[in-house]
């Protein structure tokens, strides 16, 4: 009898474990759908709902690159090409080639953190489909540019000093290695209370 | 009565079999529906990397380990991480510690939930496979949010990690984490309860404690057979003696102590551990720097390492010999999957076609590990 107990038995559990799954996925009909219709029937571009951090296709300011060829050294890949040649004239560094081959790149990110301007940086852009591998080589320079130098104190010119102050703030945000960002930020607070205690937070 | 006449059959499994997690390949013998045994063919996705280690230099390396195994790369990154601390003698400051930990922890979720995902679908549940897989992206939305990518993370340097936690970080963690511990008793009753899932998987390829010490299975295998070996409980390593939290074993409580459904529900366990860990974690942090001070040319003395962690798939070896110049004169890396290979061959005998796909889904095998 036994045999004809445990048929049962299964038939039971397999019956009653069956519409319990079912039960849960019928409750998904409820709950808010996770999925996006990416690209075409979405209110916002992805591009730009990705965090601060992200890691997509590499830019270059080439108006504050100082040509320190940091970046080509610490690629694993080599993917980055510069050619930064002194002026023998006017003794001034000359940036004639600066490539990079994003087919090649593996967005590790290493480039971006030893700049000292934070020219060269990554965007939240991903989408880089193309038809060939040359098309994928971002050519940054057009003409031979000269390499921009650090100034002391605040840029003045008002055409760069932008684009350095973009960049100065992707390095205190993003890629100074180590850099404490939490307590930075709890201290940032505090120290907007201390400056304004009456006011709510 | 005569008896059938029956002739065996050698089929090929792979390497594009979906089924198959990565490109793996078996040769099948067969005789009907039933193996005589299945032959794993291992080195198709082989890319050298350990080879790449002698040419690139100790940072450089960094970001090709994310690639040893890409779905849980956080532990390949720490493993390489502390492999050249204790070559150089460097020590880690505690709050590059407990971000190692977080984001690793935060992997191990996410490694478990792909696994026992994809568990569902080789047997043929589709549902499952969805909602793991949605939980996982959340948790990649979390990781893309701290280190700007969601695979290859890269996030950790000799020394410690590359960026602190972002403000606000903490919070959506533990607010994710209160919304995960549901979701899995969800998951549970959706998949792993299952009177077919559950017949499908148990009593299927057992083994037992003695055979898998011998096998040298590590990780949630081994553990699966009964056998209570972590290496953050008995070698510890980084902070985790900080933290409490139980080792889940194998009970054979569904079947036979060893089979299938006990490695799946190691698994399961395990992710409620790595919660309570999480939780532990980020109440805890210490403030502080999280990147010790490594020069760039990091040139350490010469000898050698061995290194030890726990990854999602077990034991992860990383075996480093430095000559005191700025590129490792070797480096070896040992890797649960490819132990996990070994044993397929011996327990595939007697068993069906159909019950080698989940064999292979219960050994939680990804291929890149195998071959690195």
């Amino acid at each position: 009898m036994s045999g004809v107990s445990d048929y049962v038995q299964n038939i039971k559990e397999t019956v009653s474990t069956i519409f319990e799954g079912m039960a849960i996925t019928a409750s998904h009909f409820m709950r808010k759908p996770y999925t996006v219709q990416y690209p075409d029937r979405m209110a916002v571009r992805v591009q730009d709902t990705l965090p601060f951090r992200y890691r997509g296709i590499l830019e270059v300011d080439l108006e504050i690159c100082t040509g320190c060829l940091a970046c080509e050294r610490l690629c694993p890949i080599d993917c980055i090409t510069i050619v930064a040649d002194k002026d023998p004239v006017t003794k001034q560094l000359l940036l004639s080639q600066f490539d990079i081959d994003i087919a090649k790149c593996m967005y590790c990110g290493l480039c971006s953190e030893p700049c000292p301007t934070g020219s060269i940086h990554h965007t939240t852009e991903f989408e880089g489909a193309d038809y060939s591998l040359e098309s994928l080589i971002r050519r940054f320079v057009k003409d031979p540019v000269i390499a921009y130098k650090p100034k002391k104190g605040p840029e003045t010119d008002q055409r760069i000093a932008p684009i350095l102050n973009r960049g100065m703030a992707y390095l205190d945000q993003w890629a100074i290695p180590g850099s404490d960002a939490e307590a930075k930020a709890a201290a940032d607070k505090a120290a907007a209370e201390t400056a304004a205690p009456g006011e709510p937070s | 009565m005569s008896t059938l006449r029956t002739e065996e059959m050698t089929l090929n499994m792979g390497p594009q079999h979906p089924s198959t997690h990565g490109v793996l390949r078996f040769v099948v013998r067969a005789d009907g529906e039933v193996m005589r045994e299945a032959i794993p063919d291992v080195g198709y996705l082989h890319r050298s990397i350990e080879k790449i280690a002698e040419k690139v230099g100790y940072h450089g390396f960094m970001p090709y380990t994310d690639r040893v195994d890409y779905v849980c790369a956080m532990f390949t990154n720490q493993g390489w991480g502390s492999a050249c601390e204790r070559l150089g003698n460097i020590e880690v400051p505690k709050r590059g510690e407990y971000c190692r930990v977080i984001a690793a922890e935060f992997n191990r979720l996410a490694s478990h939930l792909l696994s026992i995902g994809t568990m569902g679908m080789d047997i043929g549940a589709m549902t499952p496979f969805t909602h793991a897989i949605r939980e996982r992206e959340m948790i990649n939305d979390l990781i893309e949010e701290l280190c700007g990518a969601r695979l290859t993370f890269n996030y950790m340097r000799i020394g410690g990690v590359a960026w602190d936690l972002p403000p606000g970080w903490r919070e959506k963690s533990n607010a994710y984490l209160d919304h995960l511990e549901p979701i899995l008793d969800e998951f549970n009753n959706l998949l792993s309860y299952n009177k077919i899932y559950v017949e499908r998987l148990a009593n299927i390829g057992i083994i037992t404690a003695k055979e898998a010490i011998d096998y040298n299975l590590v990780g949630p295998n081994l553990r699966g057979c009964g056998v209570k070996w972590d290496i953050r409980k008995d070698i510890p390593y980084s902070v985790y003696p900080d933290f409490d939290f139980d080792v889940p074993v194998g009970n054979g409580h569904w079947g036979t102590l060893g089979d299938s459904m006990d490695r799946y529900m190691v698994r399961v366990f395990e992710m409620k551990e790595s919660v309570k860990i999480l939780r532990q974690a980020l109440a805890k942090i210490p403030s502080g720097p999280v990147l010790a001070k490594v020069p760039r040319n990091f040139k350490p003395p010469a000898g050698e390492c061995q290194i030890r962690v726990e990854s999602a798939r077990g034991d992860m070896g990383w075996y480093v010999v430095s000559d005191g110049t700025g590129y490792p004169w070797r480096v070896h890396v040992r890797t649960g999957s490819f132990a996990a290979m070994g044993i397929i061959q011996k327990l595939s005998q007697g068993l069906m076609i159909a019950d080698l796909v989940t064999l292979i889904a219960s050994l939680d095998v990804i291929a890149p590990e195998i071959d690195r």
